[in-house]
């Protein structure tokens, strides 16, 4: 925030704080809580918000409000899901031909492999719904969805390990330090929620049999931002929020009390000293004491009905699972919350693929599709931009031994599969092309870059535009370079 | 505080305008215009050669004038103004479609800058400071005061009053040690009527050694020291002897020229000193990975990468991230100069894999003072047992078996394992179903000695055994004996003896081996040795070590009795070894002379190897005959065996002791370059497998050029280190000085503490820095000098009550009209609480600890194997350690860090956000650290308050605040003690819970409801605005 901006701010605050004498503390949050300002497209930036917009935010009318984005982490296989490759099986245990190969980098967990043999999927795949999305039977609900969500075949990044794909594919930047997707949505948008974070992080559990990559608290981290654009993770185990129960002997009301003449206090304090921080101060333990009311409202599911939790499947009911994390994370963007992030662990399959690949679409496949007929359901899908996919892909040929029914795959960066659905994305196409081994983009490759770029234009901001000063330079979320959201994704 | 340049450059000019305090007011260059052209024009017009357009370029004044871009005096005649008023859309500059666009005033000043006569001025950072004369301003005395008030007289404002004492008071103390001052110390300096009173509170907080930990703090956010290694697993590493002596450097006050060269290239200087070597850490604390499949080069490179963008940050405040890839767009820095700096940097010799490992190499060992004058005395005791073994040896009355006549028979050697019980050290277990039992001659059958072994079994496997604690050798042609009593009422159906020799593999069975499955049948893990002995009567049992697959020399670590079933008693189990002595080195002399003369015997000592193998033993003096001889017996000889057992056991047990000091003894992880050393180039593109040409070591040609190159030898990190505090270099000591200055006032001088570069803010006192750093020099780079001079300044001790007017005039306090006032760091935070509650531990050093965490910080990010998975908090007195000491996981940092704003040490953090936020407020109201914290503060509270309620009041107020409370501070605080103690005294479940939340121990005689209510006050004080707050 600039100086003016924030004076203006201050002045607001301070003149209403004029008025309201000692028991200002609980009337401060009346007025910072204003109602949502995001109606027709430019937010207004006024003091009223908890989480306000930069002015000029959004740079157009967005089609999302809400972003959730599910990360399923370690590298699903696109061969085994999405990428439909039928030729592959004549090509079973022949090697990969060098001119597909084409001498790209690949990792030293198989660079030193004698020869690449090509690994045809072991399972069977269908086109869905009306739109013919190719997906593989490991997903039997994620089909029924298939005409809402809009493939893209042709993504592609540049790491070829986790460490720094996983960083790359949320902030941007393969180097630890850069503001992650979801913390650069609440600097530039701030968020509707009033008694919420604006940004949202889930790391839900995982298959046991799963050897899980370790995720990193930088994949929702500010950055360079303030550290209030930080990612605020809603657990399975301990306070849902972390120090939002109260210590054990205090109540709500114990709390009541010791804040009213905290805030009076402070209220002096500012008296005396003048330093706008302390309203700021002042209205942020408002704030916190709303949340200890808002997120023990916001995780009690009691209120869903049967037929909600049933879609969802029998694992809803279990905090820090996957389908209770999704089952959250539409209760949050219905709050008003502006950005939610779902990690899922354990996708990283270099041995044993079809056994444990198994086990990881279990946890994702119904809890996915049932989020996404919610949504639709509620008329939320169309505020809401949804995402789905990995860090990168996974390679043709086996990694380790190599039968019918059983292979590995090693990460490939070259090209993988995601979708996207909701708030500005066309339903029902596929986009992007791969060649016969799925090694190689053959039409309209999509960086993660334009990814990101699309995701922010849905939510209607112009990437190239979305900068912050840091380090000399003008730092944006997709990159230096100029960056152009999929058009032909975009509804 | 955010400025957007593209879109609010309006607002940014005019605040600029407002606080930089240049000597006039006409348009400057480096103020005014540069910006304009840096944003707008650069980007094709500058610096960068590969992005350059139509060969113009905007940064120099010859090429801009020579291609008529700009016609000095003559706006109207200068292509470049044509082009940016132009309405045309293929003529005008900065295109249509560039995203920065410019404003007619920015137009405006480009215009009254030509017709000024297009001055362009050097970067003001990279011309070497000339030391300025302070203004002259009436009653300012310190220098900085001069330049300050003499600015801030320009701008019309006037300095505010020094702050009241209390305020000061805990102002200085909380900014030099970190921790507030005690009532006492307050105490102390309200009475200080001395007119040196400041100085010399200044003087006693900078002698403890909070001062160095809360100094190291700032440091160590720079190094980005962290416990882990921080990608992939993020296992942890051992680096906290660096963080100790960064702590230890401050409070010695090593002056930062010496802080620099050590931290830079401590592990080049001379014969560096233990210190130096672990200084010299500062560039092993960037992050590193070991995961599968990396590319090795990748990561050397990055490694590089990292190291010379923190050098370039920390000593020279520049961002060199960008010259990386491309030559800078903005600063004069080309990417071959910014590979020629990381060509220092790029021959480290540690591995681009850190292994997972808590030591990856380099590393030393630390050896404290204590614990080396233990290793001194276990030495000489050491010695002294040999001492007393070569005494005992040449006491013997040796007559070699070789001389006797007759030649001796062949003899048995017996060595007994098991007599009476299992042998001292070890720690002997037995199976549930019945425990290990010893009987006398008065409870069964004893065959040797005064007990044996003994036990029963109801059809199963049963045994007695041992593993680890002491060990036993395998002699040449061993043969085991062992003596077994089988009941005859209660036969077993099977017995074996097994032993641990690196694993349970050598068993010998008897009777029906597939009763006991253990081992593979038909290998020497278990091998039949035919039917049970005869049952009601001792029976020696015997079986070669060879037959369990156990060589000569191999060491038993433990063994086992076991049975199906029965019972059985054991006793007397040993091995025995036949030898012909007169045959035998290890008892004839003459023997073990012939066989080792003229050969190399790795046992033997230095000295005694060299003459054994050099000279005939015929020829040996008497002196040298007696020496080799002594040891052979001391040694060599067997039968010393058994006089020399008590004086070896001694002594092993002393070098075990030993042994485990220098292991315990702390690793730190420090800087070493390859012995050869790797070819740099420029990488292409910033990529690891584009080298480009070739570069040698050498620094950017826009500052002062390092001395003449050795003759033997290439630029080291060294030379490196002493350009930087040569105090000819421009940025070091502006750079430096502005850190401290940010450390203070929670702005520098310069606002972009981390870019000195062109792209960075402008001073806001350019003098002040000037004179700063030159002073800073001057003064041999005396940090608590600077120190010194800072906080004795009256722009500090001002008071920092703001009014609308001032802060309409200079929102961000730029000027320094009033004190400085912002809220307390992560550390700070919790550190209070704990001093105030009076929990805290003030140990200084060690290895981090673990103090309270949330359940799930660690778990659901970490990797399944990573050593860093699950957090175990630590009990006692490590939870209430200094912060500083806190493990610091960089993959899930502490949320007490995280949320206060505290970077999770990945990176280089030259300054820290200061955010205000829910999340904050929730953690001060309920996180145990700081409810346990209350608690204990309320305790003092009801110990140390005085008798009444209201005195209790003013007793804790002035603890927290260091002031006296106001009259409706207390009435107010009172009315909510009122509240609580009603609520508590009625639910009095709810009270012993909050007073016993977290480990400490409460004072049981204070009364439940009471201590409960004021624990919620001691809360509500803790989170008060001015508590947290420095004020």
């Amino acid at each position: 925030m600039n100086p003016a901006q924030r004076f203006h701010q201050l002045e607001t605050r301070r003149q209403f704080f004029r008025g309201a004498g000692l028991n200002v503390g609980s009337i401060a949050l009346a007025g910072l809580l204003g109602a949502d300002a995001l109606g027709d497209g430019k937010a207004k930036s006024t003091a009223s918000d908890v989480h306000p917009a930069l002015p000029g935010f959004p740079h157009f009318a967005p089609k999302a409000k809400h972003l959730i984005y599910l990360h399923t982490n370690g590298a699903p296989s696109q061969l085994d899901l999405f990428d439909h490759k039928p030729q592959l099986q004549k090509y079973f245990d022949k090697d990969l031909p060098d001119s597909v190969r084409n001498q790209q980098r690949i990792t030293t967990m198989t660079s030193g492999q004698a020869r690449f043999p090509v690994a045809p999927s072991k399972f069977k795949f269908e086109q869905c719904g009306e739109s013919g999305i190719w997906m593989s039977e490991l997903l039997p609900h994620m089909k029924t969805i298939a005409d809402d969500i809009a493939m893209i075949k042709s993504v592609n990044t540049e790491a070829i390990n986790h460490d720094p794909a996983c960083t790359f594919v949320m902030t941007g930047s393969e180097v630890p330090g850069k503001p992650s997707l979801g913390s650069w949505l609440s600097y530039g948008l701030g968020s509707a929620g009033q008694d919420l974070p604006a940004f949202v992080v889930f790391t839900p559990s995982f298959p046991k049999a799963s050897q899980a990559q370790a995720l990193f608290t930088r994949m929702w981290s500010s950055g360079f931002l303030a550290t209030k654009y930080d990612g605020v993770a809603l657990r399975g185990t301990g306070d849902p929020v972390l120090y939002v129960k109260n210590p054990p002997g205090v109540n709500q009301s114990d709390r009541r009390s010791m804040l009213d003449a905290l805030n009076k206090l402070n209220q002096l304090n500012y008296k005396r000293l003048g330093d706008p921080e302390t309203q700021t101060r002042i209205a942020q333990y408002e704030m916190a004491f709303q949340m200890q009311t808002s997120v023990p409202e916001l995780t009690d599911i009691k209120s869903e009905s049967k037929s909600t939790l049933e879609m969802y499947g029998p694992e809803v009911t279990k905090p820090g699972t996957y389908a209770h994390s999704a089952l959250l994370s539409r209760r949050l963007i219905e709050r008003g919350v502006r950005a939610v992030q779902v990690l899922h662990r354990g996708w990283d399959q270099h041995g044993s693929l079809p056994r444990l690949i198994k086990g990881q679409c279990m946890d994702v496949d119904q809890p996915t599709a049932a989020l996404m007929q919610d949504l639709k359901q509620r008329g939320l899908l169309k505020d809401t931009l949804v995402v789905f996919g990995g860090e990168f892909g996974r390679t043709v040929y086996s990694q380790g031994t190599l039968t019918k029914e059983n292979y590995g795959r090693d990460h490939h960066p070259r090209n993988f599969c995601m979708w996207m659905a909701g708030g500005g994305i066309k339903a029902g196409v596929t986009h992007g092309e791969t060649d016969d081994f799925s090694y190689n983009v053959t039409e309209s490759p999509v960086h993660l870059n334009e990814l990101n770029s699309t995701i922010l234009h849905c939510m209607g901001i112009d990437s190239n535009r979305f900068t912050y000063p840091h380090q000399g330079l003008d730092q944006a979320l997709t990159g230096v370079e100029e960056v152009k959201p999929v058009k032909a994704i975009l509804a | 505080m955010l400025i957007f340049r593209s879109s609010l450059f309006a607002t940014v000019l005019l605040v600029v305008c407002v606080s930089t305090s240049w000597p006039d007011d006409k348009i400057r260059y480096n103020r005014d215009v540069r910006p304009i052209l840096a944003n707008h024009c650069f980007a094709c017009h500058g610096p960068d050669e590969d992005a350059r357009e139509a060969d113009l370029r905007l940064d120099h004044r010859s090429n801009a004038v020579d291609t008529g871009a700009i016609v000095p005096g003559k706006f109207e005649e200068s292509e470049m103004i044509n082009r940016i008023v132009s309405t045309d859309d293929d003529e005008r500059m900065p295109p249509p479609d560039f995203k920065k666009q410019l404003t007619d005033a920015q137009k405006e000043v480009l215009k009254r800058w030509i017709a000024g006569g297009a001055k362009y001025e050097l970067h003001w950072s990279f011309v070497t400071p000339q030391k300025p004369t302070p203004p002259t301003v009436v009653g300012a005395k310190n220098s900085i005061d001069r330049f300050i008030q003499g600015q801030l007289i320009k701008q019309g404002l006037k300095p505010s009053p020094i702050a009241d004492r209390e305020t000061l008071i805990r102002r200085v103390t909380l900014d030099l040690t970190g921790l507030p001052p005690t009532a006492a110390e307050v105490d102390a300096f309200l009475a200080d009527k001395s007119p040196r009173a400041w100085e010399n509170l200044i003087d006693r907080l900078l002698e403890k050694p909070a001062y160095g930990e809360h100094m190291a703090r700032y440091w160590l956010d720079l190094a980005r020291y962290a416990d882990t290694h921080g990608l992939h697993l993020d296992n942890e590493r051992s680096m906290w002897p660096y963080r100790d002596w960064v702590v230890r450097s401050f409070n010695q006050n090593l002056t930062f020229d010496k802080f620099t060269r050590w931290q830079i290239a401590g592990d080049l200087l001379p014969k560096p000193t233990i210190d130096q070597r672990i200084a010299s850490g500062f560039n092993r604390c960037n992050v590193s990975t070991s995961e599968g499949g990396s590319i090795n080069e990748e990561w050397v490179y990055r490694y590089a990468v990292d190291r010379t963008s923190t050098f370039v940050e920390v000593w020279m405040g520049m961002t060199a991230g960008c010259a990386v890839c491309h030559d800078h767009k903005f600063d004069p820095l080309s990417m071959r100069e910014y590979y020629s700096l990381y060509s220092f940097f790029h021959s480290a010799a540690d591995p681009a894999m850190d292994g997972n490992k808590i030591d990856t190499p380099p590393v030393m060992r630390i050896t404290s003072p204590e614990d080396k004058k233990r290793v001194a005395e276990l030495d000489v005791r050491i010695a002294d047992i040999d001492k007393q073994i070569r005494s005992a040896a040449l006491a013997l009355d040796y007559v070699d078996p070789v001389s006797l006549d007759p030649r001796p028979e062949p003899k048995s050697v017996e060595s007994i394992w098991f007599e009476d019980n299992f042998p001292s050290g070890a720690k002997p277990q037995a199976t549930s179903d019945a425990p290990l039992r010893l009987i006398g001659k008065e409870d069964g059958p004893v065959f040797s000695g005064n007990q044996a072994l003994t036990r029963t079994s109801k059809s199963a496997v049963s045994q007695d055994f041992f593993n680890g604690g002491v060990s036993f050798t395998i002699p040449k042609n061993g043969k085991f004996f062992v003596y077994c009593f089988l009941d005859k009422a209660s036969p077993p159906e099977t017995i074996m003896v097994q032993f641990h020799s690196g694993g349970w593999k050598h068993r010998a069975v008897w009777g029906k081996a597939e009763k006991i499955p253990f081992g593979k049948p038909k290998t020497t893990e278990k091998v039949s040795m035919g039917p049970l002995p005869k049952l009601g009567e001792w029976v020696r049992l015997e079986f070669t070590a060879a037959k369990v697959g156990l060589k000569p020399s191999a060491k038993v670590e433990g063994f086992a009795f076991t049975q199906f079933s029965g019972t059985v008693t054991w006793d007397h189990l040993g091995i025995s070894a036949t030898t012909d002595i007169a045959n035998d080195p290890a008892w004839s002399w003459e023997i073990w002379k012939k066989r080792n003369q003229g050969k190399r015997n790795n046992t033997l000592p230095e000295g005694l190897r060299q003459l054994v193998r050099g000279k005939p033993a015929e020829k040996w003096t008497e002196d040298e005959t007696k020496r080799v001889f002594g040891f052979w017996l001391t040694r060599f000889y067997e039968g010393a065996r058994d006089s020399l057992q008590p004086f070896e056991t001694q002594q092993a047990a002393l070098e075990q002791e030993k042994e485990k000091i220098t292991q315990s003894a702390p690793i730190t992880m420090v800087m070493a370059d390859l012995a050869k050393p790797r070819e740099s180039f420029v990488m292409l593109r910033g990529q690891y497998n584009k080298p480009g040409e070739k570069v040698s070591r050498g620094v950017p040609s826009f500052l002062p050029p390092l001395p003449e190159k050795p003759a033997d030898r290439d630029y080291n990190r060294l030379d490196l280190a002493n350009w930087l505090v040569s105090g000819k270099h421009p940025l070091t000591s502006r750079v430096v000085v502005n850190r401290f200055w940010q450390q203070f006032f929670g702005v520098g001088l310069v606002q972009t503490s981390a870019d000195f570069g062109t792209q960075g803010e402008l001073p806001s006192h350019p003098e002040l820095l000037d004179y700063l750093a030159i002073q800073f020099v001057e003064d041999g780079w005396d940090v608590q000098d600077l120190v010194k001079l800072i906080v004795t300044s009256h722009a500090y001790r001002q008071s920092s009550a703001v009014t609308p007017e001032l802060i309409a005039k200079d929102p961000s306090n730029r000027l320094l009209a009033r004190g400085p006032r912002f809220r307390l760091d992560a550390e700070v935070l919790r550190d209070q609480s704990l001093y105030i509650g009076g929990l805290l531990v003030p140990t200084v050093g060690g290895k981090g600890v673990r103090p309270y965490q949330p359940p799930n910080i660690w778990e659901p990010v970490g990797f399944g194997s990573s050593n860093t998975r699950y957090y175990k908090q630590d009990s006692g007195d490590e939870l209430y350690r200094r912060s500083l000491y806190t493990f610091l996981k960089r993959t899930a940092p502490p949320p007490f860090m995280s949320t206060f704003d505290a970077p999770n040490r990945e990176q280089s953090c030259t300054v820290r956000g200061r955010s205000n936020t829910p999340m904050q407020a929730l953690q001060l109201m309920n996180d145990i650290q700081h409810v346990e914290a209350a608690r204990n503060f309320a305790q003092r509270i009801l110990k140390a308050g005085g008798a009444t309620d209201d005195e209790k009041a003013r007793w804790a107020w002035r603890t927290v605040t260091c002031r006296q409370a106001k009259a409706f501070e207390i009435e107010i605080t009172l009315d909510v003690l009122k509240t609580h103690r009603k609520r508590y005294s009625k639910d009095g479940k709810a009270a012993a819970q909050l007073i016993s939340y977290g480990e400490s121990k409460r004072d049981e005689s204070l009364e439940a409801a009471e201590h409960a209510a004021w624990t919620l006050v001691a809360n509500l004080l803790l989170n008060l605005d001015e508590v947290v707050t420095k004020n």
